[in-house]
């Protein structure tokens, strides 16, 4: 019995620290983002006594901003940013999720000649390094006419999370009974209707896990965002405030992501769940 | 099912018809910039070249010749191998301790999730400010003597290495634990109840039951963890303006290219992982999809 009592303190305290280990630089960075320029230097770095929301507030003041001490604080559309960048991941979401449904669903559902091998190239394709490619990427784009455009970064985006994305869909729909269809096709269903009103209600689950990585996988870019997005008026948060060496000291871009991160933990909260539900679907029986 | 012949052919059909928009989307963005790169690799462009010409693989002869690229090899696959027994042992730890039910486990699953799904902008600026400071705040003198420290010990950039490192492992190991914690929800419970029965302490069962039916979990997330230390790399790299420079294959090629404008030497810089990333490709199709003929 004592033993087990303990086992149990030690589970618990062993989640404490894990979750202090996990959240900690993000805790950290937002002291720092907290402090005024006196305590940044005499305070101390694990907390804030005296916070100020100068930073945050600074991103909604637009063309009033103020001058503060010698440092000149650009003047940012940040609202403007957060809706283009609530486009842009919103779009590569849904391009993502349509063509990786319809590819999983050719893959694993009417299996043309050489799936497996077409599925493995698709996914080989995670391998590529976008961040490196992006000389000849450039050239794509401006041949596509997807210059300074959202349009360029959606089609980026949805190329690195494509791969995975069909993977674990096609593992789905791969050990899915075909009775499932069978059943609505007899009642005289085309395959389409099937499809929409049967498979894909029931893969919610594996899509929302798609959805969640795709969602990640493009808010974590800032490089591919700064190099195609150039026009302030386009611009993503990651791109208008990623500007190099600009976000390192300047404390005002971690207020304005830490900001722009908050609709997407909310998602990732609210979907972590079905999240490792839809992982776990995709990988019963060994994918 | 045995669909008839003409019933089958359009089902080929339309299958490649659904295909269409994946492969365009996925070869249609990437084919070319990966045949430029390759092409290029084979060219003397660079921003001081007076004209493009055919060098054949004197790029390459030059590169294998060069210790330069040994050192920064062996240092990308020091990195690589580091990171990712790291994440993954950090991930499976993480992962067994999550999946066991108690109290507040829902809260400390959303903390584990967090360090992969939080924007990487701000990640990498904090990792940045709690590793190397500015010099105004109040922790920079103590953070600079471990730096030097460490460098003492190990060599210049040691430190900077580590912190990129450290950051990757953090970011990774929280990928890697939901994803092998959603394996572990994969295994059937009533093999966990039978290895109750049959082994005498947790380490047996956990080397002779746990592990082995992670395997292929562990297999994919080792490498997905692959490809995002070097997009972590790269990332850490635009953030410090290029000034922290890992003699890393990856970060070089690409501080050849913008930096040195040599783009063709980077190219070739860039696709000397690529025998290796194919061989790692292999393995795991080996240990995650085996080919193997199911009843249709």
């Amino acid at each position: 019995m004592s033993r087990r009592r303990f086992g149990v303190w030690v589970h618990g305290a062993l989640l404490v620290l894990v979750a202090v280990y996990s959240l900690f630089p993000i805790y950290f960075i937002t002291v720092q983002s907290l402090k005024t320029p006196e305590e940044d230097v005499f305070g101390s770095p694990l907390y804030v006594v005296d916070p100020t929301f100068e930073n945050y507030t600074e991103l909604f003041a637009g063309a009033h901003a103020r001058v503060r001490g010698f440092v000149i604080v650009p003047t940012v559309p940040f609202i403007l940013w957060l809706a283009n960048s609530g486009l842009v991941l919103g779009a590569t979401v849904v391009v993502t999720l349509t063509t990786g449904v319809l590819a999983a669903y050719a893959l694993a559902r009417l299996r043309p000649p050489g799936w497996i091998w077409w599925r493995r190239a698709l996914f080989a394709t995670y391998v590529v390094p976008h961040t490196i490619l992006f000389i000849p990427l450039y050239q794509v784009i401006i041949a596509l006419g997807l210059d300074d455009s959202h349009g360029a970064l959606v089609l980026i985006y949805s190329t690195m999370a494509l791969p995975f994305c069909v993977w674990i869909l096609s593992a789905y729909y791969r050990h899915l009974p075909r009775e499932i269809e069978e059943s609505a096709l007899v009642e005289g269903a085309t395959p389409a209707r099937a499809f929409l009103r049967v498979v894909l209600p029931m893969s919610r689950n594996v899509l929302v896990a798609a959805g969640l990585f795709t969602l990640g996988t493009a808010a974590n870019d800032f490089i591919l965002a700064s190099i195609f997005l150039l026009d302030p008026s386009k611009q993503t948060v990651a791109a208008g405030l990623g500007v190099m060496d600009v976000s390192l000291e300047e404390l005002l871009a971690v207020a304005g992501v830490n900001l722009a991160a908050i609709p997407i933990v909310l998602l990732c909260a609210a979907f972590a769940r079905t999240y490792v539900h839809g992982l776990t679907a995709a990988m019963v029986e060994g994918a | 099912m045995t669909a008839s012949a003409p019933a089958r052919r359009r089902e080929i059909l339309v299958a490649y018809t659904l295909l269409a928009p994946a492969l365009l989307l996925v070869l249609g963005v990437l084919a070319y910039p990966v045949a430029w790169e390759a092409w290029i690799s084979l060219t003397n462009f660079g921003s001081r070249a007076e004209s493009r010409s055919f060098v054949g693989i004197a790029n390459y002869r030059a590169m294998l010749a060069d210790a330069f690229f040994w050192r920064a090899l062996a240092t990308t696959f020091v990195y690589f191998l580091v990171a990712t027994a790291a994440k993954l042992t950090l991930g499976v730890a993480l992962a067994l301790l999550l999946a066991r039910p108690c109290r507040g486990r829902a809260l400390v699953f959303l903390a584990v999730f967090l360090p992969w799904a939080y924007p990487g902008g701000v990640t990498v600026v904090a990792w940045y400010w709690m590793l190397n400071p500015p010099l105004i705040t109040s922790y920079s003198v103590t953070l600079s003597t471990l730096k030097h420290a460490l460098d003492g010990m190990l060599g210049t950039g040691a430190y900077a290495f580590a912190s990129v490192a450290l950051f990757n492992i953090w970011r990774g190991a929280s990928f890697t634990a939901v994803f092998l914690l959603a394996g572990l929800n994969a295994i059937p419970t009533e093999l966990f109840d039978y290895a109750r029965l049959e082994t005498r302490s947790v380490w047996q069962r956990f080397r002779h039951v746990t592990l082995p039916l992670l395997r292929p979990f562990m297999a994919l997330a080792v490498f997905l963890s692959l490809t995002t230390a070097f997009a972590d790399l790269a990332n850490v790299w635009m953030l410090t303006g290029g000034r922290v420079v890992f003699p890393v294959v990856g970060t070089y090629a690409y501080w050849l290219g913008i930096r040195n404008g040599q783009f063709a030497e980077a190219a070739a810089w860039s696709l000397s992982l690529v025998p290796l990333l194919l061989l790692a490709l292999i393995g795991l199709f080996r240990w995650f999809d085996p080919p193997r003929e199911e009843p249709a």
